[in-house]
């Protein structure tokens, strides 16, 4: 019995401790109870803690046109200091009945510090959609624009979310990179609306996006017939934005501030059903208060597919659309230091600006600045035209012919899917030396010279034909031909050594033999001259006389004939080393032989001293030079 | 008239055939050139390979060939060229000007080792020629010496003689030197082979075998030093002294 006391205390303690929990937080569904079909309206979890996790019901028999949204509000409240903070939780769903019938709506749940929370469940009912459109105003939590401390969250929430919307359309859900799209931002509305202004634009990431349509003063409103409704649809905002990378892109929601004119409801619920309809009725409610709302857009997937690899050309820097190209320079024959224009001109359709460079190269010598651009460039709905012009200011510093290279810009065709490139054509310049101060300047100052600019490396030139050709793997080193070349000559010299040792050799024989016969000589001459002495024939004496000296001295001392004379013979005789007794006699006889001719006396008796002086001298020189 | 000896014949044969092949050849040599400057550089190689498989050899031909290869981006095989022309023409500066810019091109940058000076210094004058000029100055500066020395022998004018003397001494010792640097030329270019890589990328093993360690890596165009030759594989050395052994199908002797 006890036992069961204590337990049942525990159940009762447990059971108050949650209720009184229950009681503190709470997580309460709200939402209208009858809708008609095809009606909008709103189902509504507010929450008065701070809480994660929302776990939303599986709702069926309904369209979920949105949620769950979430938005917080809080407060605090001072009473007599005590400070209390509340906070609330909201979680909207935007749903739509489809068909006429009793739906439950399970409960959804949160969690708070660790605790699972869950809400009441609802029940709808759905009728068949009346025709007034008054009707769809019934009943709700709708509350008026300062309504009281409901906070104005709770206001932007509020409302018939069908009355106003915002939707994004764009042209093309999966352009090509660097295709340009337009999106297009409606508002569709059926109570009149004021004072609309963006309040958050998306922020477009990864894409370029140029303001195309200039913010619209007046909204040029039509009307749409959505669901057999009819709205008035307005253009708010036209953007064109062109992918700067492939892939999926998503473009986040646009916000929109509004107010709206909304048939004001009292809320009088008396419980009578029929003073509820009386006093619902239009004919009371006829005032309208202003809401203001807050429109979000639905975001925008798009697809961007990237630009094929194949062909693309090497210049190729993301141009897309369809373009033309044209450049020119001013002037083709200019002086140094003058400027020369170099103008390019790309227009046509697609994303233009994006154009940043040209693809240029020019002269070393030439002073080149960064391009003046400047585009024009026309925004219409169907996307982006106009013209980019750059602009390269040159100054040609050296005299001579320059080329410009031709300057190439590439694009992607839509229209014909494939890369295309234009070329200009190829600029040549004839630049002349300019007169004036500037060049003379250059010129005496020195300070104008400038180290040669490398513009590229490569290895030299062939070289060209007629060189020889030599069977592969012959040397003339070591081989037959060389030593032979080496050893010829040398032979040759060994040749030439040989003669030429043989022909001194012959030579010198001669010499001895005269030395050998000299004396022999002598003494035929000097016989003979004894002869001519007998006949009595003087000239031919002194003549054999004569030879015999003058010969024997040739011949003994290899003298030429031509070189003998009194000077040289004393000069080879004491060279000789011969005794100076001698050599006197010896010319002292000479000098008689000359004399004696004409010397008075005897011829005979001259004759037979001279013929023994002679033949005594010659006796005593080859004694003395044995 | 006696009979002409048999290498005579031979000598005189080789040289007319080679006159009559020759002017064949240097029409080719002009298409190709023709050929390498209007960029078709597959077709100058192909046409200088004729060249060369029909048993002629110059620097110049191997030097165009390698500039050929070197357009195409083989910088290996171009490597390998310009040092067939530098070994025949070793002081040439188009050859090696080309051979510098081609070696900054491949993938391995091997710090050489060191040389001392007086040893870069011999390596440079031998270098100034080729053998054969070496070996053609060392023949004229021995005749030039033979004639200054019958010039001192024959004269009996005593300048002439004096002239004649230190004359031939001078060109003696020239010619001398000239054949020493020829010899030294040719002895290098007999003894030491050297092979340039082939393949991409090759490890260098520490003995002549698949499994054995791994010592270093190196690259296409990479010049290395045979030193020894093993069933299949050259033991090499590469310029910074290190040794190891490589396949012999991934090298190329120059």
């Amino acid at each position: 019995m006890l036992k069961r006391f204590i337990f049942s205390f525990i159940v009762f303690a447990l059971v108050a401790a949650t209720t009184c929990y229950a009681q503190d937080i709470r997580l309460t569904g709200q939402s209208k109870q009858v809708v008609a079909v095809g009606e909008t309206f709103t189902l509504i979890y507010t929450l008065n803690a701070q809480g994660n996790g929302f776990r939303g019901p599986n709702i069926q028999g309904f369209d979920m046109l949105s949620g769950p949204n979430t938005s917080t509000s809080s407060s605090i409240r001072s009473v007599n200091g005590n400070t209390t903070m509340s906070i609330t939780y909201t979680f909207t769903y935007l749903l739509q009945a489809t068909r006429e019938g009793t739906f439950d709506i399970p409960a959804a749940s949160v969690s708070v510090n660790g605790k699972q929370i869950t809400s009441n469940t609802l029940s709808i009912k759905v009728v068949k959609n009346p025709n007034s459109q008054g009707t769809q105003y019934q009943g709700s939590g709708n509350q008026s624009r300062g309504g009281g401390g409901g906070g104005t969250q709770a206001a932007a929430n509020a409302g018939n979310p069908n009355d106003v919307f915002i939707k994004a359309f764009a042209s093309s859900s999966n352009p090509l990179q660097g295709e340009g799209i337009v999106v297009t931002y409606k508002i569709y509305f059926k109570v009149n609306i004021s004072q609309p202004y963006i309040s958050k634009l998306p922020s477009f990431s990864g894409f370029w996006s140029p303001n195309l349509a200039k913010e619209n003063d007046k909204l040029q409103q039509s009307t749409e017939v959505i669901d057999g409704v009819q709205y008035t649809v307005a253009d708010i905002r036209k953007i064109a934005l062109f992918p700067l990378k492939s892939g999926r892109l998503t473009i986040d929601p646009l916000e929109l501030t509004c107010v709206a004119q909304v048939k004001k409801q009292s809320k009088t619920k008396t419980g009578d059903p029929f003073f509820d309809d009386f006093f619902n009725d239009s004919f009371f409610n006829s005032g309208v208060a202003n809401v203001e709302k807050t429109l979000k857009s639905n975001p925008v997937v798009i697809n961007v597919q990237p630009l094929p690899e194949a062909g693309k050309p090497a210049d190729f820097s993301g141009a897309v659309g369809s373009f033309t190209f044209h450049s020119e320079v001013d002037k083709t024959r200019v002086k140094t230091n003058e400027a020369v224009t170099l103008k390019c001109t790309v227009s046509g359709k697609g994303n233009i600006q994006l154009i940043d460079k040209m693809n240029v190269s020019f002269p070393p010598d030439f002073e080149s600045y960064d391009p003046k651009v400047t585009s024009d460039v026309q925004t219409t709905g169907a996307g982006i035209s106009g013209s980019q012009v750059f602009e390269y200011l040159l100054i040609p510093r050296k005299a001579g012919k320059f080329n410009i290279k031709p300057i190439t810009f590439s694009y992607f065709d839509l229209e014909k899917r494939r890369y295309i490139s234009l070329s200009s054509p190829e600029f040549s310049l004839d630049v002349e030396k300019g007169s004036g101060e500037s060049g003379a300047v250059m010129t005496y100052s020195g300070a104008n010279k400038e180290e040669i600019k490398y513009i590229g490396s490569d290895i030299r030139h062939i070289k060209d034909t007629g060189f020889p050709l030599v069977p592969a793997g012959s040397r003339f080193f070591n081989s037959m031909g060389f030593w032979a070349l080496m050893i010829c000559p040398l032979l040759l010299f060994l040749v030439f050594l040989v003669l030429w040792r043989k022909l001194a050799a012959r030579r010198s024989d001669t010499i001895l033999m005269k030395n050998l016969k000299a004396t022999k000589i002598a003494r035929r001459r000097l016989q003979k001259a004894e002869q001519f002495q007998k006949a009595g024939q003087q000239d031919n004496f002194y003549i054999a006389i004569s030879q015999s000296l003058w010969g024997y001295l040739s011949d003994k001392f290899g003298i030429p004939m031509a070189e003998l004379s009194i000077d040289s013979v004393h000069e080879a005789l004491v060279r000789k080393n011969v005794s100076e007794a001698i050599i006197s006699q010896f010319i002292e006889t000479l000098n008689n032989t000359e004399f004696s001719r004409f010397a008075p006396g005897e011829k005979n008796v001259n004759m037979e001293r001279i013929y023994n002086e002679a033949l005594e001298i010659i006796t005593k020189m080859e004694r003395e030079l044995r | 008239m006696k009979p002409m000896k048999p290498i005579t014949i031979a000598i005189i044969f080789l040289f007319g055939a080679l006159a009559a092949f020759s002017s064949g050849e240097q029409a080719s040599i002009a298409t190709a050139n023709k050929e390498y400057s209007a960029g078709s550089y597959q077709a100058a190689a192909d046409l200088y390979q004729k060249v060369v498989d029909a048993g002629y050899a110059s620097p110049e031909l191997f030097y165009n060939m390698g500039n050929s290869y070197f357009k195409m981006n083989d910088y290996a095989r171009a490597i390998l060229w310009y040092e067939r022309a530098r070994r025949l023409d070793p002081g040439n500066e188009d050859i090696n000007f080309n051979l510098n810019v081609a070696n900054t091109k491949i993938s391995d940058k091997i710090e050489p080792l060191p040389e001392l000076f007086y040893k870069r210094w011999l390596i440079a004058l031998v270098q100034v020629f080729s053998v054969d000029t070496w070996a053609a100055m060392c023949v004229c500066l021995f005749i030039g010496g033979l004639l200054g020395l019958v010039l001192y022998i024959a004269s009996r004018v005593l300048i002439l003689r004096k002239i004649g003397f230190w004359f031939a001494l001078g060109l003696f010792v020239f010619s001398f030197f000239a054949l020493a640097f020829a010899w030294n030329g040719y002895s290098f270019s007999k003894s030491t082979s050297e092979a340039i890589v082939f393949t991409p990328t090759i490890t260098v093993k520490s003995s002549p075998d698949e499994k054995s360690t791994d010592l270093f890596v190196i690259h296409e165009g990479t010049k290395v030093r045979l030193l020894d030759n093993i069933s299949g594989w050259y033991e090499i050395r590469i310029v910074n002294g290190s040794v190891g052994w490589l396949p012999k199908n991934s090298l190329e002797k120059i």
